[in-house]
């Protein structure tokens, strides 16, 4: 399959008052057609900053992206002009947003909101973009979606909006769909349905797919390929069914063994990562995580590791092997 | 026997908003009958070359001072013009006032507003400053300044585009009235549109927006205007009652409306001197009961669309 995104050293900063928040740390990665990547990670570690930066959605001043480049189709999104990505966003690549219940405008019409990208990027006349827009609702499974149309915001639920979000994500056939937590906000059948939507729609449009999200279980069945993302940047990389079955950094282990197991004993206590990510704006020395890693050795605290190939397709960024050293420490850390 | 199709449920027909505006505000009593005072103003000032009995400029040499009869419904003034006909003319001068000043605040109050909410930075501050300016005088004060002082420059002008004829007619008079009324009148709803826009545009729907390639200026005017307006909608409304009686006043103290244009805040300073006269008290009550109608009336219907707009006030 061919290369459709490849990301080099992309590096984001906030420049605030406090400081410059380093949100995102010189991530690479790539993504073929078609192909469904799933980005994990704690809140605050830069998932959402990272996908957000490369449509240059970044909110300038006072973010702003200080390096790299994102390879899109063969031209880099990074150096194009304001009127330029706008005709990539909406049009080549789409993008879905954590809670429904915002996103859409609350006194534009459904329609209105779904019609509006496709009379930006497609060319088309009000009565082509309703048709389209119909069609479009119906795709992902409104009812009556002609009536539906004239409705506003407040007369769907939050699992309806959702799909009218991923109707506008899709309204101009992107070959990159990016849904940025798209179930987070959502109960758990409806975050069910959506996953199944999103797989059908995939399967049959065949775009590739980014997908955010800090609940391991939601992606399992929808990505090919996982990111784990600590402190912005990459800490493994590898295919899902080898990510779960191997987890090679300790903060993978860490957020596999603090879920939920249908096996478990009763009574037997979840596993936890103690303690909270590192401040972005004063990043520590060394790896990111070693201050509630309880593996770290003595080299973590001055050195941080490089993101190395360990298998196929498998990529992790640690000094040690989880699978064969010993844990060093229970209860590594330390309030300061 | 063929298998009767089953009748879908009905679906019931989408309210809009602007659907349950219109039915809080007929539920409204005093907004409605404001509204129907409003719609009486604007359909004499429509009507008024019909119902006027004599030309409002025509003198009566044998009826000066005369008290209401049935030529002169409410009588004549000290030149003998029909007061009844003044009235009715005077309709326009305030239903023109009634919609170009707020139109006119508005317009500035929108360009200026969305400039300093959306553009920010040195803009916003360059412009709030302006109204602030303009905030520190003491407002009807700073009025009688502009009409004052623009006055002079724009009969120039007029003339000097070759429209000497509507120099002569007073339309000079409308344009200072409206420029003076409007230029004190935009800095609060400059304000409050760039309050509206502060908030708005950090909204999530506005990076949603983004993020299928709508250009910045379109969100601004199609996304987030639309959301901004309901409280600029009751401030506009709710202002013309006072803007008639700010350009009644102007008119009272001289220099509003000039004669021959009649205005009844003219009429009330030309008239006043009979407010004990057995005979000519009409010539002042009338246009004084009139014009309390009116800017009650209007105040009615700010209030009620005010609480039709925010249904959930108490």
């Amino acid at each position: 399959m061919a290369r459709l995104l490849e990301v080099n050293n992309l590096r984001t900063q906030f420049f605030t008052q406090d400081g410059v928040v380093n949100a995102v740390n010189g991530i690479s990665y790539t993504l073929d057609e078609g192909e469904t990547l799933g980005i994990v990670g704690e809140s605050g570690c830069g998932k959402s900053v990272g996908v957000m930066s490369l449509i240059k959605l970044i909110p300038t001043p006072p973010g702003k992206i200080v390096e790299g480049s994102v390879i899109f189709n063969g031209e880099n999104l990074i150096d194009m002009s304001d009127g330029e990505i706008r005709s990539v966003r909406g049009n080549k690549i789409g993008m879905i947003f954590q809670d429904p219940m915002t996103s859409l405008n609350p006194v534009l019409t459904i329609g209105r909101q779904i019609q509006e990208a496709l009379e930006l990027h497609m060319g088309m006349d009000k009565a082509q973009s309703k048709a389209r827009a119909i069609e479009l609702l119906e795709l992902v499974g409104i009812p009556s979606a002609a009536d539906r149309i004239n409705d506003y915001p407040h007369q769907f639920s939050g699992g309806m909006r959702q799909r009218v979000m991923i109707a506008i994500g899709l309204s101009c056939n992107p070959q990159l769909l990016i849904a940025d937590e798209p179930t987070t906000a959502l109960d758990v059948t409806i975050q069910a349905q959506i996953v199944d939507l999103v797989k059908k729609l995939r399967d049959d449009l065949g775009m590739a797919i980014i997908w955010i999200t800090h609940d391991l279980g939601v992606v399992a069945g929808l990505a090919d390929r996982m990111l784990v993302m600590y402190a912005g940047m990459i800490v493994e990389e590898a295919p899902v069914k080898e990510l779960y079955a191997n987890p090679s950094h300790p903060y993978t282990v860490g957020l596999l063994g603090s879920l939920p197991r249908l096996d478990q004993v009763s009574g037997e206590k979840l596993d936890s990562i103690e303690g909270l990510p590192p401040d972005l704006i004063d990043l520590p020395k060394g790896c990111p995580f070693h201050a509630r890693c309880k593996y770290r050795i003595e080299k973590c605290f001055t050195e941080n590791p490089p993101l190395k190939t360990i298998g196929v397709g498998h990529k992790a960024a640690c000094w040690i092997d989880v699978t064969k050293d010993p844990i060093t420490t229970e209860r590594p850390y330390q309030e300061v | 026997m063929a298998v009767k199709a089953i009748p879908h449920a009905k679906i019931k027909k989408p309210r809009t908003m602007w659907g349950d505006v219109v039915l809080r505000f007929s539920q409204n009593l005093p907004a409605m009958m404001g509204l129907i005072v409003v719609i009486g103003l604007y359909a004499v000032a429509l009507l008024a070359p019909i119902l006027v009995t004599t030309n409002y400029t025509a003198i009566d040499l044998d009826n000066v001072r005369s008290a209401p009869s049935l030529v002169h419904y409410l009588g004549t003034d000290e030149l003998g013009r029909d007061v009844y006909s003044r009235v009715v003319w005077a309709a326009r001068s305030a239903a023109f006032v009634s919609i170009f000043v707020p139109a006119l605040s508005l317009s500035l109050g929108l360009f200026f507003g969305i400039i300093a909410g959306y553009v920010g930075g040195w803009v916003d501050t360059i412009v709030m400053r302006l109204g602030d300016i303009l905030f520190a005088f003491p407002g009807l004060l700073f009025v009688f300044f502009i009409a004052a002082t623009i006055k002079p420059a724009i009969l120039l002008w007029v003339k000097g585009i070759g429209l000497t004829e509507f120099a002569k007619q007073g339309f000079v008079d409308y344009i200072v009235v409206f420029t003076a009324l409007s230029l004190v009148g935009w800095p609060g709803l400059a304000r409050l549109v760039r309050g509206q826009f502060l908030t708005l545009r950090n909204r999530e729907f506005v990076l949603a927006a983004e993020a299928i390639g709508v250009s910045q200026w379109r969100i601004a005017l199609k996304h987030i205007l639309p959301n901004a307006m309901t409280p600029v909608i009751v401030v506009v409304s709710g202002g013309i009652g006072g803007t008639i009686a700010a350009e009644t006043s102007l008119s009272f103290l001289g220099i509003g409306l000039q004669p021959p244009n009649p205005s009844w805040g003219q009429m009330i300073s030309d008239y006043y001197i009979y407010w004990r006269n057995t005979e000519l008290w009409p010539l002042l009550f009338i246009p004084s009961i009139i014009l309390v109608v009116i800017i009650l009336a209007f105040t009615f219907v700010g209030d009620g669309l005010h609480e039709a707009l925010n249904p959930y006030l108490d």
